[in-house]
């Protein structure tokens, strides 16, 4: 019993001890001239499929639930939005070149396609967040697409110089 | 007490998965296969050679096959073959491929200084 008692003690007094960490949760930014959806490549209800799905993690404007502010969960929240950004950030589309447009699409349809993103983790605090069948292949089909338009862009632009 | 278990326990798990996996891409590694004429022939031999064996449609290395599948490159349209390029671009100005893992089992694989200009050279062009 005692044991007991002290083991939730000790723990309790980590749990708030660890509040006082800070939790470098990344900025949220909303003023995004160079977003994706801003730039028109994107149908509208694979916009709204990016927004719920995606944003919180591959945006500048992520959405805090409230175990972001908590610790431990604080930490992992920012590391994923930290490295989520990181690989691809929809915010900031237009300052990705032709090459890195591209990659990034060709992802979206790899890691869409296989199930590995939206993370398991998001899906299952946020289960509006998950994809069925239909939403993935909208979301694969378009990326497919998406991948020529940027490549034709580009090939016009070549012709202009 | 069971800490001291851990470790032994870890080790072998580790051995026996690098023989797993080491074993896995010499299966497929020896397999022929036939490629469409149109990659250069140059650049077709050093892929057939040091990255093929993992990335094909029957690879069993799930990942690497998940990643880029040589099968399907020259079928697939522009867009996805230049996507395809950057990222081998990529992966060989960080020296990652083939995985540091893979070749501590199999040296040969690394890539010689001539079959990597090979490759980047051809992955930094933007023609097929
Ligand atoms: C909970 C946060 C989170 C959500 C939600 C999320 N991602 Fe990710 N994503 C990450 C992180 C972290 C990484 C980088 C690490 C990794 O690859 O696992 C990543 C990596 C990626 C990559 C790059 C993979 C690579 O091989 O380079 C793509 C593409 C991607 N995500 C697409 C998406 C799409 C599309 C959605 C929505 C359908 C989505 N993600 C939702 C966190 C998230
Ligand atoms: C021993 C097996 C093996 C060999 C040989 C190999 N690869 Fe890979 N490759 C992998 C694996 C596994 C991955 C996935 C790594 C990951 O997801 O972290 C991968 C991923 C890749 C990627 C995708 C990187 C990304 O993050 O998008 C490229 C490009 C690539 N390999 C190119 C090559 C090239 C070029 C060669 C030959 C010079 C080669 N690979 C040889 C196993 C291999």
């Amino acid at each position: 019993m005692k044991w007991g008692l002290y083991l939730l003690g000790g723990l309790s007094v980590i749990l708030i001890g660890i509040q006082f960490v800070p939790n470098n949760l990344p900025t949220v930014e909303t003023a995004n001239p160079g977003d994706i959806i801003a730039s028109g490549i994107v149908s509208d209800d694979v916009a709204a499929i990016l927004k719920t799905s995606c944003y919180s993690c591959h945006s500048n404007e992520s959405i805090y639930p409230w175990y972001s502010y908590v610790a431990p969960s604080s930490w992992l929240v920012a590391k994923d939005v930290r490295e989520g950004r990181e690989e691809l950030n929809f915010s900031n589309w237009q300052d990705y070149d032709m090459m890195e447009k591209l990659e990034k699409l060709d992802d979206i349809t790899i890691e869409v396609g296989e199930g590995t993103m939206p993370m398991g983790i998001y899906t299952l605090m946020h289960p509006t967040a998950s994809l069925n069948d239909v939403q993935r292949e909208k979301i694969i089909a378009w990326a497919e697409d998406a991948m020529d338009v940027v490549l034709e862009e580009e090939d016009e632009e070549g012709d202009e110089e | 007490m069971k800490k001291q278990f851990l470790l032994p326990t870890l080790a072998v798990l580790g051995l026996l998965f690098f023989q797993g996996t080491s074993k896995k891409t010499t299966d497929s590694e020896n397999s022929l296969h036939v490629m469409e004429a149109d990659m250069p022939a140059n650049v077709k031999a050093v892929v057939d050679q040091k990255c093929y064996g993992c990335h094909n449609a029957e690879s069993k290395n799930e990942k690497g096959k998940k990643k880029l599948d040589w099968d399907a490159f020259e079928a697939s349209k522009r867009s996805k073959q230049l996507a395809a390029k950057g990222k081998i671009l990529e992966v060989l100005e960080n020296g990652d491929m083939p995985p540091a893992k893979f070749l501590e089992n199999k040296p040969e694989g690394k890539l010689t200084e001539s079959e990597l200009a090979t490759l980047m050279e051809w992955s930094k062009s933007k023609k097929k």
